[in-house]
């Protein structure tokens, strides 16, 4: 707990106004690719990609000002399904505006980030002899087909329709 | 996700599965004007509108089993072309970091679009729960696949890192808190976290399109196995799964979304209470008998 609190000492206000410039610069690129790619109306979009910008920074905030050793993905989750689930009168609103910025258009332009990022283990997966690469294919692989055949078996034994 | 950065530290807690997020994170967006690379945001601008205009390209491998290329590879292959290439002198080392803590930084965003779907199709998680819950265990497949093979390959007690799951932050915690930092077992997960980050999205998503085109499961099974690994993982697997399913799209995000959330929290424990200690039985079981030779490490460092 000591360290977590530790931790937050170096998040100031300019450190937010940081995360909010992130944010932003984030948002417009989403949100020109966005309609690019699917030609939503720009000015949706870019209330949705604010509302999704709005989540994060609650749930990053939180992680670092509240005493819980709770991490970031946990808070944004759940506000997010607090705030679309049917009923709350959030809802509509949210649901609408988040569905036309496309999941693709957000996946694209933040896998050009990791992209740039893991650029500086390029030197490191080199040294890795194939062996390495042959049991990483197989463990993605077998994870991946593991799940979605039980994933399956049990869809349809609780008679999920396709 | 990101390379270097956790291998390079010597935490053996599990509780600092959030530090290493967070402390990544703060280090390298908080303490300086991000808008200073504005080189790195402009190049991602050019690299996302080039991917947008060019779209998804399908390849027919034969008649019934077709691959789509999605627009999130050409941004990701293309980044890290841009961060090798020599001509562009604007993205370095430097701007690869502030590029590792922005993306911690929007995994926010896309958390944030995979829950509001999740909320809005939260009576179907529910009749789903068993699904998703027993997938997870699906997850342990990776041990009778790709274990026996590890050894055969020679590898010895990394197998034990190596094969436990598909080795991501998480688990990379969980093995270096239970074997310590320079044990083989962490050796062995330190090279499928790095192989891993370089070609498991890439490799992902490609094998989702084979799979959704030649297997005739569930379509929710396949949103629900494109959440095993990161956050980029989900999202490469999940891109051929929507354009298999068009009608599918919220349901597909949902589960997809909150697959990946059940990997990330519940799949710890599944690591720790049951996928290491079965390694080390089946390990126990299988060296003797297919084990190589001891050979000089190039699986680790």
């Amino acid at each position: 707990m000591v360290e977590l609190i530790d931790g937050s000492e170096n998040v100031s206000v300019h450190g937010i106004f940081n995360w909010i410039l992130l944010l932003t610069i984030f948002s417009i690129i989403t949100v020109v690719a966005n309609f690019i790619g699917y030609e939503h109306p720009i000015a949706d979009s870019l209330i949705g990609m604010a509302i999704l910008s709005l989540i994060t920074l609650a749930g990053v905030w939180m992680e670092r000002y509240l005493p819980l050793n709770i991490s970031s993905i946990i808070y944004i989750s759940v506000i997010g399904i607090a705030l679309a689930f049917p009923g709350m009168p959030t809802s509509e609103v949210v649901s609408y505006y988040v569905s036309q910025v496309e999941l693709l258009s957000i996946v694209t332009v933040f896998l050009a980030y990791v992209g740039i990022g893991m650029g500086k283990s390029w030197n490191e997966f080199k040294t890795l002899g194939s062996r390495a690469i042959i049991i990483t294919i197989l463990v993605i692989a077998s994870t991946y087909l593991g799940s979605a055949l039980v994933a399956h078996i049990v869809l349809v034994m609780t008679g999920v329709p396709a | 996700m990101v390379g270097g950065g956790i291998i390079s530290k010597n935490d053996d807690s599990m509780n600092d599965i959030q530090h290493i997020y967070r402390e990544k994170t703060d280090k390298r967006i908080l303490k300086k004007n991000p808008w200073k690379d504005y080189g790195l945001h402009l190049s991602v601008l050019v690299l996302a509108v080039i991917a947008m205009y060019i779209g998804p390209i399908e390849i027919k491998l034969t008649d019934s089993v077709e691959i789509a290329v999605m627009p999130l590879l050409y941004t990701m292959v293309l980044g890290l072309v841009f961060y090798l290439a020599k001509p562009v002198t604007w993205i370095e080392r430097k701007q690869s970091r502030v590029a590792e803590g922005a993306m911690m930084l929007f995994i926010g965003i896309l958390i944030a679009k995979l829950a509001v779907s999740s909320g809005q199709s939260m009576h179907l998680l529910f009749e789903m729960g068993p699904a998703l819950m027993l997938q997870e265990l699906g997850h342990l497949a990776t041990i009778l696949i790709a274990l026996p093979v590890a050894l055969l390959l020679g590898f010895k007690r990394e197998t034990i890192g190596m094969t436990n799951s598909i080795g991501r932050e998480p688990e990379v915690a969980v093995v270096v808190d239970k074997y310590g930092f320079n044990s083989p077992e962490s050796r062995g997960i330190f090279a499928l976290f790095i192989v891993g980050t370089m070609i498991g999205t890439v490799f992902i998503s490609f094998l989702t399109s084979i799979c959704v085109s030649i297997l005739p499961l569930h379509p929710y099974a396949f949103a629900m196995a494109s959440g095993v690994g990161s956050a980029s993982m989900n999202a490469a697997s999940l891109g051929p799964t929507l354009a298999a399913f068009p009608a599918l799209e919220t349901n597909i995000e949902a589960f997809a979304g909150f697959s990946n959330l059940l990997s990330f929290s519940v799949g710890i424990y599944i690591v720790i209470f049951i996928a290491l200690p079965l390694t080390e039985k089946l390990y126990e079981l299988l060296e003797p008998r297919i084990g190589r030779k001891p050979i000089v490490d190039e699986g680790g460092e």
